[in-house]
């Protein structure tokens, strides 16, 4: 079926500098790639980190940054007869809002945070439509209600910080349509909202796209967000693209050995394979792997309890007024067991407290409220340096790969320091003994030892991270949010280190994760946190079957699953 | 999403290797730099006395013009010296009688003062001169036979007494540079390491270094400064570092304070704090390191703003004693020179402290590009 | 709001007793015995022990730091030492001649450098930037001393464009005739250092995520700059500005010296000189709590240029 085309790129080609100063080679980030968009149909573009994805929707508006960046001469951006890449800034700038309009990951910083949000819009209008400002105002004000919110009036004079993350970004939506462009851009546009908020926003999109009949170029890293709302895939990996087709025929079909890893190495709420494929096993293979056998997962309750919390309660305070303070109860009441070998999953949304109970546990944050008794000892009530012997015991993974490694230390240093303040291995040879065999256990090759975190990928620090705990040999193993900031192949990586360690070793993880597919495939048992409190904590197979809570079933409901497209309306939630 | 590559070299470079590297590939650092180096050289030999060991030697005539200017003939020096000597009289620090007249001069401003009139536009009418001038036309003759064969010119020219102007301003150097480098160092000690302590405890300390901090700063810097200088009756270099050094820590405190508290809450420090590492072993340590490099930075700045500092306060007659020879002192001395057309003693200190305030701010920008975590 | 100022207001007191007892160290303390600095040499130890009674140093030291602080809260500090001129009527004449220099200069420095800044920001990166930037390093090397002294001696003593020195009775001849070169040399000096600052303040909001955004809706450069970049980093430069005002007060102590301005900076240089505790008590007392307002001012405005500030 041949379509119109409303904008095709050409050879595009980009390079980086990455640092001004030293005379490090220019990197190409985008190596010759050509794709169309037609009309009225929206493109996803899909890729991990790196893959270029962003720097080829920066580059169709010319939005990218001239101090590094350069379009290399032969590159292409078509649309309407004309080459974007040789406009003149002048003709550039009276497409942008209007032609083309753009969304960003993060609505937040995106927006002025001093300017009100209909001060913002109508700064388009006036702009690209010469309106007036009484008409502009009223038009601000359809535009709002339109991407559904509410009390539009007093909404268009919020300044940005007043609204929550979702209403930012559908305030960025409304600016983008304001003009009816016929290409929006939207890059990563639901990557920071919680899954709930995605799945609103997605729906959003979705209408308007058919109701404008607009273009939506979709760019973002998750496959599943983009099987719920493109017609086309473009499946790029570092700088070139691996695949091109229908939706239907990359999700069922997919031709490129790349394509199909990046469908299996992410975990799916459906099934639960005793390890997650890796994209190297495919693209070494050239081939599928054979389909792993199925892991079971959850308890019989006759494993023994390794950990109880009762009651445990966190509040922060902040002072207000002349002498009272405001509590700020960020968990209480939480209460669970967990048992040796098991996972507990611990699952919410942002500011459901799921982080504050695994600081708390740690005594990273001192407990307001509760319990925690190991061993038959309250955690919680003895003295710091009696704590002390039991912090080796109980151990953490961050999710920051970049931020939880000094980066002031070598591997080695960071291995060793724990066998030293614990005084486990009698010799400096002993422990970098011991040091060693642990960099090889998770996977890192001996010249590690010597090196410095920056020069590891971020799979790889964790896996440093992952090392650091194990050197105390943990009974508990706290993981938060641990493999969120990883790309789908990485993360597949890591979570099968960390099923082999607590094969292994039997250990018991606290799985902390807002995203429900991961905690499915690696908890026992889930316990679902809203607002500082448990909801409901089950069997993880029965609570994904059968949620009880309500806002369990939202949560489910929200998980984008491949293939099924929305056909959303506005409101429809 | 640009993740750095990491690189294969068999070597591990940490970051302050990688810094120095970024550091060196900017060539104008790196001329700031060796200018700097220079200055700090000559300062070591002039300090081991390998050079302008006898820069008090009066081996020009009085007021002897640099030599690309030309000698001045003797009638012109004559004369000048006659205005110079009502304009201000001439208090040579190696005067014999410097010290009768220093003496005489602060008695007598205590009785006018004590006498209840007011003393203004100081500096320009010395009740004094009579008195001087007597004295000293006493003295004049043994004065003039001492001084054998003086030179006309030199390179760059003589201050009043025929002091070699080039020997001068490297004696000079020593005073500001060592004051500026040593009261830096002072303040950038104490600053990070209240910064430290209040950043990384918080609650009471923080509290109690706050209203510290507050104290400090709602004095303006200066006034405090001239305040110090007022009730300190002893000068000399010790007593001028002591002065900058103790009330220039509020900047750097306040930086690493912040700092501090960003990163204590860092998850690196937080995985420390699980594997049990004390607080001492957190704060300097863990997070010292990720820090200093902000301290290095306001060390350079300080140095820079402590050598203006000093250079004002000599001039002002609160800084180094007389005698002793610093730029501030120099340009004190320049400015009444300055009327009688005797420009060059001003050009040499100005000159001098220009490059090496430029020099240095140069490489205090590099420095900071070089180690900002947001580059790498 | 009310209830913020209240509340700061109260927290003042902290800090301004912190204040009180620092000077109270600093000259009955740290200096010595006061009494030997105002009798001087010619004096013998009955004259000394005389002194001391009339200064009230013979009584233990919270006596004196109570007569202090009485003195400060009646603003009546008694008389200057060297001219015996009451502190408070040194204080009242010498503040309008600072404030003739100081308010003008302000005004000229802040606008010039905002608009310099906002254009070397527009081509950043260029050759221009970099020698501008170069060029600003190199004017705020040089020392203020050589400013005053080559300004002086060319303009006003051998071309004769403006007076040596001096200052008048009337307002408006101290402002365009005695203030103008000292204002000048003010804004040489002045304004190197403010670019620079200003400059960063509009790089950082530069590279801000909303100004990719006001890119991507189609404004002009221009616009972006003038307006979104412009209303950010107002933010930075007014709280910058209005912090630096009391310091400027004695920061401007050269120009007023050399140009024989009678204002608050040359008569703490006077008062240095001259060993006269009592002035330069009462203005570091003085100009601290002007400090402290300043700050709560600025806040003030922090709040009024940033909606997002919450003043709790």
């Amino acid at each position: 079926m041949e379509q119109d085309i409303l904008l095709s790129v050409r050879d595009l080609r980009v390079s980086f500098r990455l640092d001004k100063l030293s005379k490090q080679a220019a990197f190409e980030a985008v190596k010759g790639i050509s794709f169309d968009i037609p009309l009225n149909t929206t493109v996803a573009l899909v890729g991990e980190s790196g893959s270029g994805k962003s720097v080829t929707a920066l580059a169709i508006l010319g939005l990218l940054p001239e101090e590094n960046a350069t379009v290399l001469p032969g590159s292409r951006i078509l649309y309407g007869g004309r080459n974007l890449l040789e406009l003149s800034r002048a003709h550039l700038r009276d497409l942008r809002g209007k032609d083309i309009s753009m969304i960003f990951q993060e609505p937040m910083t995106s927006l002025n945070p001093v300017f009100t949000v209909g001060y913002q819009i109508a700064e388009v209008l006036r702009l690209h439509l010469g309106l007036s400002p009484r008409q502009a105002q009223a038009r601000v004000l359809e535009l709002l209600n339109e991407v559904g919110i509410p009390d539009p009036l007093a909404k268009s004079l919020a300044y940005p910080f007043q609204l929550s993350g979702g209403q930012q970004q559908r305030v960025m939506i409304a600016m983008a349509i304001a003009c009816n462009p016929k290409l929006l851009i939207a890059d990563e546009p639901t990557t920071a909202l919680d899954v709930t908020i995605q799945k609103q926003i997605l729906e959003l999109l979705a209408a308007l796209q058919d109701r404008h009949h607009m273009s939506v170029l979709f760019i973002t890293h998750d496959l599943a967000v983009v099987g719920e709302i493109a017609d086309q895939v473009v499946v790029m990996r570092a700088g070139e693209i691996r695949e091109k087709g229908s939706n239907d025929q990359v999700f069922n079909q997919p031709r490129d050995i790349y394509t199909r890893a990046l469908l299996q190495c992410r975990p799916s709420p459906e099934h639960r394979p005793q390890r997650l494929p890796v994209i190297e096993d495919f693209m070494q293979a050239g081939t599928l792997p054979p389909e792993p056998a199925e892991r079971s997962r959850g308890l019989s309750g006759s494993e023994p309890v390794i950990l109880e919390v009762r009651n445990l309660g966190k509040s922060f305070f902040s002072r207000e007024g002349f002498f009272g303070q405001r509590e700020f109860k960020a968990a209480h009441g939480v209460s669970f067991r967990l048992r040796r070998g098991k996972t507990l999953g611990l699952v919410g949304e942002s500011g459901s407290g799921k982080t504050t109970v695994g600081l708390t546990l740690m005594r990273l944050h001192e407990a307001t409220t509760g319990a925690a008794l190991f061993e038959g000892r309250d955690l919680f009530a003895m003295p710091k340096h009696e704590f002390k012997a039991y912090k080796r015991r109980i151990q953490i993974v961050f999710q920051n790969p970049y931020a939880s490694l000094n980066p002031r230390f070598t591997v080695g240093q960071i291995l060793c320091e724990p066998l030293l303040i614990h005084g486990i291995g009698g010799s400096e040879a002993e422990r970098m003994r011991l040091a060693h065999e642990l960099l090889e256990r998770v996977g890192l090759d001996e010249a590690s030892y010597h090196k410095y975190p920056h020069e590891f990928s971020g799979g790889q620090r964790q896996r440093i991270a992952i090392a650091r705990c194990l050197t105390m040999k943990p009974d508990i193993l706290i993981c938060d949010e641990s493999v969120s900031a990883l790309d789908v192949s990485v993360q597949a990586q890591v979570l099968n280190l960390l099923q082999d360690l607590q094969d292994e070793f039997s250990l018991s993880y606290i799985f902390i994760s807002h995203d429900l597919a991961v905690v499915k495939y690696m908890s026992d048992e889930v316990m679902v946190m809203n607002q500082g409190e448990v909801v409901e904590c089950a069997n993880s197979d029965e609570i994904y079957l059968r949620p009880r809570h309500p806002y369990t079933q939202r949560l489910l409901n929200a998980i984008p699953k491949a293939g099924e497209r929305i056909r959303g309306q506005i409101n429809a939630d | 999403m640009l993740n750095t590559l990491s690189s294969t070299t068999p070597t591990s470079p940490g970051l302050w290797a990688l810094a120095w590297r970024r550091l060196r590939s900017d060539r104008l650092a790196m001329l700031a730099l060796a200018v700097v180096a220079l200055f700090l050289v000559t300062l070591l030999l002039s300090a081991t006395g390998l050079v302008a060991k006898n820069w008090d030697a009066e081996i020009g005539v009085n007021y002897a013009p640099p030599t690309f200017v030309g000698a001045q003939s003797a009638e012109e020096r004559g004369v000048q010296d006659m205005n110079t000597a009502e304009a201000l009289p001439p208090e040579n620090p190696r005067d014999p009688l410097a010290a009768v007249i220093r003496q005489l001069r602060a008695e007598r401003a205590v009785v006018v003062g004590s006498g209840g009139a007011a003393i203004d536009d100081y500096g320009i009418v010395d009740p004094l001169a009579g008195e001087i001038a007597e004295i000293r036309s006493g003295q004049g003759k043994d004065h003039a036979a001492a001084a054998i064969e003086r030179r006309a010119t030199l390179p760059f020219g003589a201050d009043k007494w025929g002091h070699d102007i080039i020997l001068k301003t490297i004696k000079g150097s020593e005073t500001s540079i060592v004051v500026g480098l040593s009261a830096a160092l002072l303040a950038t000690v104490l600053g990070t390491l209240f910064g430290a302590v209040a950043g990384y405890y918080g609650q009471w300390l923080d509290d109690f270094f706050n209203w510290f901090y507050s104290v400090f700063t709602s004095i303006p810097y200066l006034l405090l400064i001239l305040a110090v200088a007022a009730v300190l009756q002893q000068k000399g270099v010790l007593t001028i570092v002591l002065i900058l050094g103790l009330t220039g820590w509020t900047g750097v405190f306040r930086l690493i304070r912040a700092e501090y508290i960003k990163h204590k809450s860092r998850e690196y420090v937080l995985a420390a704090d699980a594997i049990g590492a004390s607080d001492m072993r957190r704060m300097f340590i863990h997070i010292f390191p990720n820090v200093s490099h902000v301290a290095l930075v306001q060390l350079s700045i300080l140095s820079v703003g402590f050598i203006k500092s000093e250079v004002i306060l000599s001039f002002l007659g609160f800084g180094v004693p007389v005698g002793v020879a610093s730029w501030g002192s120099m340009l004190n001395e320049a400015q009444n020179e300055l009327i009688l057309g005797k420009w060059w003693q001003l050009a040499a200190a100005s000159v001098a402290m220009a490059v090496l305030v430029t020099a240095f701010s140069l490489f205090t920008d590099a420095l900071r590009d070089a180690l900002d975590p947001k580059l790498r | 709001m009310t209830a913020y100022i209240l509340r700061r207001l109260w927290q003042m007191l902290p800090t301004l007793l912190g204040v009180v007892v620092l000077v109270f160290l600093l000259f009955n303390w740290v200096g010595g015995d006061p009494a030997y600095i105002l009798a001087g040499k010619m004096s013998n130890p009955e004259q000394i022990a005389n002194i001391r009674k009339q200064l009230g140093v013979d009584e233990p030291f919270w006596v004196q730091l109570w007569i202090f602080i009485k003195q400060i809260v009646s603003m009546d500090f008694g008389a200057s030492w060297s001219t015996g001129e009451t502190v408070s009527h040194v204080l009242a004449t010498r503040l309008g001649p600072s404030l003739t220099v100081l308010v003008p200069l302000t005004i000229l420095e802040t606008l010039l450098s905002i608009g310099l800044a906002l254009g070397v920001a527009y081509v950043r990166g260029s050759l221009t930037d970099r020698m501008v930037m170069i060029a600003c390093t190199v004017g705020m090397s040089i020392s203020i001393l050589v400013y005053i002294i080559v300004f002086q001696y060319v303009l006003a003593y051998q071309w004769g464009l403006f007076p040596v020195q001096g200052w008048g009775d009337s307002f408006s001849e101290n402002l365009f005739h005695y203030a103008l070169l000292p204002i000048l040399i003010a804004l040489a000096v002045g304004i190197a250092p403010s670019l620079r600052l200003f400059r960063t303040f509009f790089l950082d909001e530069i590279n801000q995520d909303y100004v990719r955004t006001a890119r991507a809706k189609g404004l002009s450069e221009k616009r972006i700059l003038w307006v979104h970049v412009l209303r950010n980093a107002a933010i930075p430069i007014v709280t910058h500005v209005m912090s630096n005002l009391p310091a400027l007060l004695i920061g401007a102590f050269l120009i007023e010296r050399f140009f024989s301005i009678p204002g608050i900076g040359r008569e703490v240089i006077l008062a240095v000189e001259r060993s006269d505790f009592p002035v330069i008590k009462a203005i570091t007392i003085y100009v601290a709590v002007a400090t402290m307002f300043f700050n709560l001012l600025t806040d003030l405005m922090y709040k009024a240029l940033d909606p997002r500030v919450q003043l709790k």
